[in-house]
């Protein structure tokens, strides 16, 4: 602990450099900036930066590449919440209450909330990366297929019904959601699945051709089916004192802030999308835990706050396996580990000793990083939310530019665009007759992994269905999702002898 | 009015596709690389380099394209159709040779003109140092009176590291249990976490643990030992005949012109010469090779056939 | 409003029977040994179970059920504006590659301001203009994003 604390002194000598300093800003700056775009994530952002770090001493590479990482993630809810343009997976649950807020004329508290949130979120992450990585880590390995499998069953189970609607209809939409997921190359075997002779589905469909489509330009369908009349109208103007939260929003933002990062630091840790599951589990825990949940889905500044930490959180957290164990459990990861190597440094077992300075030097700009990220991000509150002062006729154009230029980037790739608008249409369907999109999205990117984890488990123990109840953390994770079916079906069955039929 | 409007557009549309590109004389603008992956992977990282390198010496930027999609189908295939005008070069991999093989593409290796390998690591399978099997042999007896319960991870169905394992089957006799990961990461995650008792890999995943002693090299399949594991033997050297890897390297679309892939040849040469690009390629811990287009050509002629030969005995 | 909705459960039930019948061409397997057409096929038989319970519980509710609000708005012209809207998204994705970003991302403005009721000329040009020009700046040269040249070669 007093160690952690010596090094981490140093790492600050190292990182408040001028020169790092300005490369931490460089970092993060452009970060945001991507973020902001939709699309555009922190991989494509990372990737086009690498040759530009070349000539850099690696520390400072790294610590500007961070940046545009956890940088993307504060800029990432901007355009959910104005827009409903999820930019990437951790976003779409905030386009839920975000969007509405904004349609309220609440965007300012919104994306501030977003901001604070994510500061309080990333230095508790960071506190969690400086204390506890390597016995985290070593506790991350512990999953294997089955624990795997049976951490997906359980997220897929709870968090279906993320936003407490028809509970039919989110199911109906997360099967298709998994039926979507199966196209592509079956990752067990290689063979073809759905693709119909199609290159471009070989590889199976882009999920954020799936979020864009499903929640950006379904919106903007329903404004443009509108009569004239109601396009020239704007969103409701903020009133300048509403710019930033009130001290209420703050009391009841704390609470979901604090749990959020707690919920996220966890589930960062474990391989695969953390992002998902920290973010939907986060609103669920809040909606559930809160005295109104009649008010989520309506702009409860909660469903924001707490997934924004959640999400920032699980970021920071996703150092950890890169750091120590030199594996990257997230794609965005993935690239900086490419970056790191492009730099001769090899994260994994050695790097800590090997690399002490590059290690606690780029851990200790992540403090100064979101920090600056705070005092960056406040005071483009208003610009942002000034954008809803755009007229529609003229906003709707412009996020279709946005979204068209934003999917391109993702994969440069026309087909994309094709599915983007497709699953577009069918949001616009979906929304008039009350369809979620959310259970879609979180079977979209759950399913394929479950699958897979289910195989490779009966793989492994050559079909031995015993291996999933015999593995501790499999079994604990099965059984909370049966105590969980459960429960609510022995409620209804008592309501119902008590009362003589329930409400739905 | 909006109808007027709406043919007045069509109508530019049309007019501005009709007019053709013209070529010019080589090389006049930037040549670009696809890379039929995501940004961020082995393959993408040596190219970035390479190109980072090549641009001085061809006069002209290199730049690196991401067209990722299909298990690398849909940049093979837009590397076939682009113009065969040298200034869009596509980074051949293995899988080139082994998905024709596997689904109905619209290419195959013969689409292309090899420009240049740079690239070639031998594959491997490594244990946990603390697993039971102390060497080689020891480890292939229990393979042999054990058939289909060592568990081999992959990094995925059909990859080039499955099919170095199941080359390996062939050429020893034994059955492994292979179990597919998605990509090279969580197969090292498993066999780290001792979820499965072996894994397939290609430098440079699981180096750095082997370097720090969690992992060790059970089976080599290289012509020669690793620099920097001297005390590592091969299989070769274990009276096994058996060497596979992966290779890395260019090729332009069919019917570019002679003169045009030699002077992108020696630029390419040049760039792979040039001592920052050798630098960082020993960073990334990646193995040089250079071969010609001809040597190059025969490479992967070669490989197609033993990818084809293997997949078939898969699908048995 | 209920006719359309039990019309809706219908066709995610064809969805599911159409994804079912597809999986079986596939080697199904065993649930020990899984085939790559098990899962979707266990996905489609289940999409079908829950779409027609859907459908069976709609027939079963005699109360008006709730109808969401979207669906009351319905005036003249809007069919039509957002036939030429997505039209022209189409058309757009169609020709990217051909014409190229810039000159595509102006004449999309161009369109779609048109179509929203953008009377004025002069305004709708200029608009589209500095559009297209700021993303260009924004996405080719600063961010160096490929996006396609196409045949003005920007």
């Amino acid at each position: 602990m007093l160690e952690s604390l010596q090094h981490l002194a140093t790492g600050f000598t190292i990182a408040a450099t001028i020169h790092n300093l300005f490369y931490c800003l460089m970092g993060t700056i452009v970060g945001t900036l991507i973020g902001v775009l939709p699309g555009i994530g922190p991989i494509a952002g990372i990737a086009l930066l690498i040759p530009a770090t070349f000539g850099l001493h690696p520390t400072s590479a790294i610590i500007m590449l961070a940046g545009i990482y956890y940088g993307a993630m504060y800029g990432g809810s901007t355009t959910s919440i104005l827009l409903n343009v999820p930019g990437e997976t951790a976003s779409v649950i905030t386009c839920i209450d975000g969007y509405q807020m904004a349609q309220k004329g609440r965007a300012g508290p919104a994306l501030a909330i977003c901001a604070i949130g994510s500061f309080i979120a990333g230095t508790i992450g960071l506190f969690g990366l400086v204390f506890l990585a390597p016995p985290l880590a070593q506790a991350a390995l512990a999953f294997g297929p089955p624990e795997y499998f049976s951490l997906m069953v359980f997220g897929f189970v709870v968090l279906s019904n993320v936003t407490g609607a028809s509970l039919l209809k989110a199911l109906m939409m997360a099967i298709v959601g998994l039926i979507i997921g199966t196209i592509g190359l079956d990752p067990v075997t290689g063979d073809a699945r759905f693709t119909f002779g199609s290159i471009y589905l070989l590889g199976g469909i882009e999920f954020v051709a799936v979020a864009i489509g499903l929640f950006g330009i379904g919106e903007v369908l329903i404004n443009v089916e509108k009569p004239a009349g109601m396009l020239e109208q704007r969103v409701l103007i903020p009133r300048l004192r509403e710019l930033y939260p009130t001290l209420r929003d703050i009391k009841r933002s704390i609470g979901p802030i604090l749990r959020g990062a707690g919920i996220g630091f966890g589930v960062g840790l474990v391989p695969g999308p953390a992002p998902v599951i920290a973010t939907y589990s986060s609103y669920m825990i809040e909606r559930k835990i809160s005295k109104t949940p009649d008010d989520f889905g309506k702009g409860a500044i909660e469903g924001v706050a707490g997934p924004e930490s959640a999400n920032n959180s699980a970021c920071q957290a996703a150092f950890i396996p890169l750091f120590v164990l030199g594996i990257p459990f997230a794609p965005p990861t993935a690239i900086l580990l490419g970056a790191l190597l492009i730099h001769g440094v090899s994260p994994g077992p050695l790097m800590i000793s090997l690399h002490p300075g590059l290690f606690w030097g780029v851990v200790a700009s992540m403090y100064i990083g979101n920090f600056i990220l705070l005092v960056l991000n406040l005071p483009f509150v208003p610009l942002f939310a000034n954008i809803l002062r755009i007229p529609k006729k003229i906003l709707l154009p412009l996020i279709i530019l946005f979204c068209i230029t934003g999917m391109f980037t993702v994969n440069n790739s026309v087909f994309d665009i094709w599915v983007m608008l497709l699953l577009g249409g069918i949001g616009f369907l979906m929304r008039k007759w009350a369809y979620e999109g959310a259970p879609l999205l979180l079977a979209l990117v759950l399913g394929p992994k479950l699958e897979v984890a289910f195989r490779q488990s009966l793989m492994i123990s050559h079909g031995d269905f015993g291996f999933f109840f015999n593995r501790p953390i499999s079994m604990a994770f099965l059984l909370a999702t049966m105590i969980f079916l459960v429960i609510p079906l022995i409620r209804v069955i008592f309501k119902k002898t008590m009362k003589g039929g329930g409400r739905q | 009015m909006l109808k007027k409007i709406m043919i007045g557009l069509l109508a530019t549309f049309i007019l501005l596709v009709s007019i053709p590109l013209q070529a010019a004389e080589f090389p006049t603008k930037e040549v670009q690389i696809i890379i039929p992956w995501a940004a961020g992977g082995a393959t993408d990282l040596i190219f970035r380099a390479l190109a980072a390198t090549t641009g001085q010496y061809l006069g002209k930027a290199v730049v690196v394209v991401n067209k990722p999609g299909g298990g690398s189908a849909v940049g093979y295939t837009e590397g076939m159709k682009a113009q065969p005008d040298g200034y869009t070069l596509t980074s051949a991999v293995n899988p080139l040779t082994i998905l024709p093989h596997q689904v109905k593409t619209a290419y195959t290796y013969k689409d292309f003109e090899p420009v240049i390998n740079v690239v070639s690591d031998p594959s491997m399978f490594l244990l946990r140092s603390d697993s039971p099997w102390k060497s080689l042999k020891e480890f292939l007896d229990y393979a042999k009176k054990n058939p289909n319960m060592i568990t081999v991870g992959n990094s995925g169905a059909g990859g080039g590291v499955h099919l170095v394992a199941l080359a390996f089957e062939a050429a020893t006799g034994v059955k492994f249990n292979h179990i597919p990961f998605s990509g090279g990461g969580p197969s090292v995650t498993a066999i780290l976490g001792g979820h499965i008792n072996a894994v397939s890999v290609s430098p440079p995943e699981g180096i750095e643990h082997v370097k720090a002693g969690k992992l060790k090299i059970i089976a080599l399949f290289a012509e020669k030992r690793f620099e920097m594991f001297p005390d590592v033997p091969t299989v070769k050297e274990q009276g096994i005949d058996f060497v596979m890897g992966m290779w890395r390297g260019l090729v332009a679309p069919k019917g570019t012109p002679p003169d045009v892939i030699k002077k992108l040849h020696d630029a390419f040469k040049q760039g792979m010469d040039d001592p920052v690009f050798r630098k960082n390629a020993k960073d990334m811990v990646v193995n040089l090779h250079y071969l010609g287009p001809e040597a190059y050509g025969k490479l992967m002629a070669s490989e197609h056939e033993l990818y084809g030969k293997l997949l078939k005995e898969i699908k048995k | 409003m209920k006719r359309d909705e039990i019309i809706v459960g219908m066709v995610i039930f064809l969805f599911g029977a159409a994804t079912a019948l597809l999986s079986l061409r596939m080697p199904i397997g065993t649930f020990r040994m899984a085939g790559t057409g098990l899962f979707p096929l266990c996905l489609g038989i289940l999409l079908m179970i829950l779409s027609a319970a859907f459908v069976l519980k709609l027939f079963l509710q005699h109360k008006k059920i709730f109808t969401p609000k979207e669906t009351i708005v319905k005036a003249p012209g809007t069919i039509k504006q957002i036939v030429l809207f997505v039209g022209t998204l189409g058309l757009a994705t169609l020709f990217f590659n051909k014409l190229g970003y810039p000159l595509i991302a102006f004449l999309l403005i161009v369109a779609l301001l048109r179509i929203l009721g953008m009377k004025r000329w002069t305004w709708n040009i200029l608009l589209s203009l500095v559009t297209a020009i700021t993303s260009y700046f924004l996405f080719v040269q600063w961010l160096k994003i490929p996006l396609p040249k196409g045949w003005i070669g920007l």
